[in-house]
């Protein structure tokens, strides 16, 4: 309570202290919240592709396009124990992209069974999976659901049509078969379409003077391969070489290189974004260096006084790092809350379709406020440390 | 037994290439119980010798025996628990904190000496002792000069010590509150059998004391028994 009333006796003064923690925390907040989310969608990306071997076409050629029979020569590599075709669309066409922390909605089509090999889980919020050997079955990640609104047994006709549409732009009509919880990462904006759908979009892909000359049914676009569950990424790296080797007009990119680009961009993005925050919130840290001084200085006789009825230098010390760290989290409570707010409100006004923009973890808000106390407590030192040595015969008659 | 003894205390301070002998090889006993005043003008050593008892400034030479224990041997934080539970100080500008109300600053040292969990009752009773039981939750700035003194006073008791210092007590205050903060210390020496040594320029007030030491130039020069007499 002292410390409190001691806070208040100077009261335009500690505002302004206290300003400047609020100020550094406030940004720390918003920034690692931004952090925070970019890596959650990092984090998918690395569990989904540390699961598997990416397969497409060879060094050279522009073409997305891959036989499918190709599959069957890679099930016969050493190690492989699964291989799918996977297929990938734009579900809106022509659309400008904003700017945004999210992936692009995407049409992805395969084989519904390959989700059971992915380390990337999924669960149902409602419905279910795409039925295997179905067509015109869809299901939503949560973004793109609450985009397009759609609950279970309604129709979506994908890719959605632009509005300024050719027209021979040709979509189609599926139902909603199940929207999916989120996972803050890729698959909230996707829509999963079965193999035979995902072909028959490649068709209407492809340049109309080809279109029918090419047996779709027999290509993919590129293909997942998939080790025994729990095998290790190093040894997906082997399998990738093995299939560069024995499996001629394809390219198998190794997981670590994928996995490794992911990690390097979300380190140099939280690096960047934390250490602005942190420059804010040092700087809010000289000016509780500079209150406290002030304070010890205000207060020599009280010193004095005090070791003059009993107070040890230990006394005299925690009672100053006390007030320093006080000051810390008063300004951390105020400025993550704060912080806080303007997340909260941020991501509940972001448009139909986009990713939100932060994400507030226990673990941002464990440093943000552990931070802001540790920053008191360190800026109180050497004003504590000084208030301390205080000689109590000259601190008692200084006037 | 002697409560305090003083063998040849010494404190001398350098100023330049001169030295300056602010008490100089004093030696006496202060018995349990005894009201003393120590008179003299300023730059006697009355200060410094008080600093020295109530264990805030260390001698340059000679002893300071407490209750038996050799003070020059022990470290900062022995010291500082001696002085929290054996010393009360009293000083002429109270020094109570601004920020604690009135009962706050009475059971200030018991922050760092604890010594049992009756405490609060304590600083109660010995607010109601120095008559001030109703403003237990003003602020210390609220009160008059004799007002704020009779809480430094309380406070000095808090920890039940042996032995009450007090730095020119009435130096702020008017004769009618002089007078009476006299009355409160002489009650509570004649009660509760607290050594008192009360530094002071004032006449009346040393007149008080049952024993009168004089200093000068850091020397004892007069060690005297007070009797009305010798006042007149």
């Amino acid at each position: 309570m002292e410390i409190l009333r001691n806070i208040s006796r100077r009261k335009l003064r500690s505002v302004l202290t206290v300003s400047g923690i609020v100020i550094g925390v406030l940004a720390l907040t918003t920034m690692g919240a931004i952090a925070e989310n970019f890596n959650a969608l990092i984090d998918g990306g690395v569990k989904y592709f540390s699961s598997n071997v990416q397969v497409g076409p060879p060094d050279g050629q522009t073409a997305s396009l891959l036989p499918i029979s190709k599959i069957d020569e890679i099930k016969k590599v050493e190690g492989v124990a699964a291989a799918f075709p996977s297929y990938t669309f734009s579900a809106k066409p022509g659309a400008v992209s904003a700017v945004s922390f999210g992936f692009p909605d995407l049409i992805v089509a395969g084989d519904p069974e390959e989700s059971n090999w992915s380390n990337l889980k999924t669960t149902f919020a409602q419905g279910h999976q795409i039925e295997p050997g179905s067509t015109g079955q869809v299901v939503l990640g949560s973004t793109i659901d609450k985009e397009f609104k759609k609950k279970i047994g309604d129709t979506i006709d994908l890719p959605v049509r632009p509005p300024d549409a050719k027209p021979d732009f040709v979509n189609h009509t599926f139902i909603v078969v199940g929207i999916l919880n989120p996972t803050l990462t890729a698959p909230d904006t996707f829509a999963y379409l079965n193999t035979a759908d995902g072909q028959m979009l490649l068709k209407d892909s492809l340049p109309s003077a080809i279109r029918d000359q090419i047996p779709v049914s027999a290509i993919t676009e590129s293909i997942d391969v998939y080790a025994t569950p729990g095998t290790s990424i190093g040894e997906l790296d082997k399998i990738a070489d093995r299939i560069n080797n024995q499996v001629t007009g394809v390219k198998a990119t190794k997981p670590s290189v994928i996995v490794n680009s992911f990690k390097s961009g979300g380190a140099i993005f939280t690096a960047i974004t934390t250490a602005a925050a942190l420059l804010a919130l040092v700087i809010g840290g000289l000016s509780v260096v500079n209150t406290m001084f002030m304070a010890v200085a205000e207060r020599v006789r009280e010193i004095g006084l005090k070791k003059a009825i009993g107070a040890t230098t230990r006394h005299i010390m925690g009672e100053f790092l006390l007030e320093a760290t006080v000051i810390g989290a008063l300004g951390g409570l105020i400025g993550y809350g704060i912080g806080a707010l303007i997340t909260i409100l941020v991501n509940a006004n972001t448009p139909q379709g986009q990713s939100t923009l932060f994400l507030l973890t226990l673990r941002l808000t464990v440093f943000a406020l552990g931070f802001a106390i540790a920053l008191g407590a360190v800026a109180g030192i050497l004003p504590a440390w000084r208030a301390a040595r205080l000689d109590p015969v000259t601190a008692l008659r200084n006037q | 037994m002697a409560h305090l003894q003083l063998d040849e205390l010494t404190k001398h301070y350098k100023q330049g290439k001169s030295v300056i002998r602010a008490l100089d090889g004093v030696t006496l006993e202060i018995g349990d119980g005894e009201f003393v005043a120590v008179v003299g003008r300023s730059g006697s050593g009355k200060t410094t010798m008080l600093d020295m008892l109530g264990l805030l400034l260390r001698p340059t030479a000679g002893r300071l025996i407490m209750d038996g224990t050799d003070t020059g041997k022990l470290g900062d934080r022995d010291l500082a628990h001696l002085r929290g539970t054996k010393v009360g100080l009293v000083f002429q500008e109270y020094n109570l904190l601004p920020a604690l109300n009135v009962l706050e600053n009475v059971m200030l040292p018991l922050r760092y000496v604890n010594d049992g969990k009756d405490g609060r009752k304590r600083a109660e009773d010995l607010l109601e002792r120095v008559d001030l039981s109703d403003r237990i939750r003003h602020k210390a700035t609220e009160l008059s000069g004799g007002q704020q003194q009779r809480v430094a006073i309380a406070r000095s008791m808090v920890n039940r010590p042996s032995l009450i210092l007090l730095d020119e007590p009435t130096g702020a205050v008017d004769t009618e509150t002089a007078q009476q903060l006299v009355a409160l210390l002489k009650s509570l020496n004649e009660q509760d059998r607290v050594t008192i040594l009360v530094v002071t320029h004032d006449l009346d007030v040393a007149a008080e004391a049952k024993r009168q030491i004089r200093l000068k130039d850091g020397k004892v020069i007069a060690d005297d028994v007070v009797t009305p007499i010798a006042v007149a």
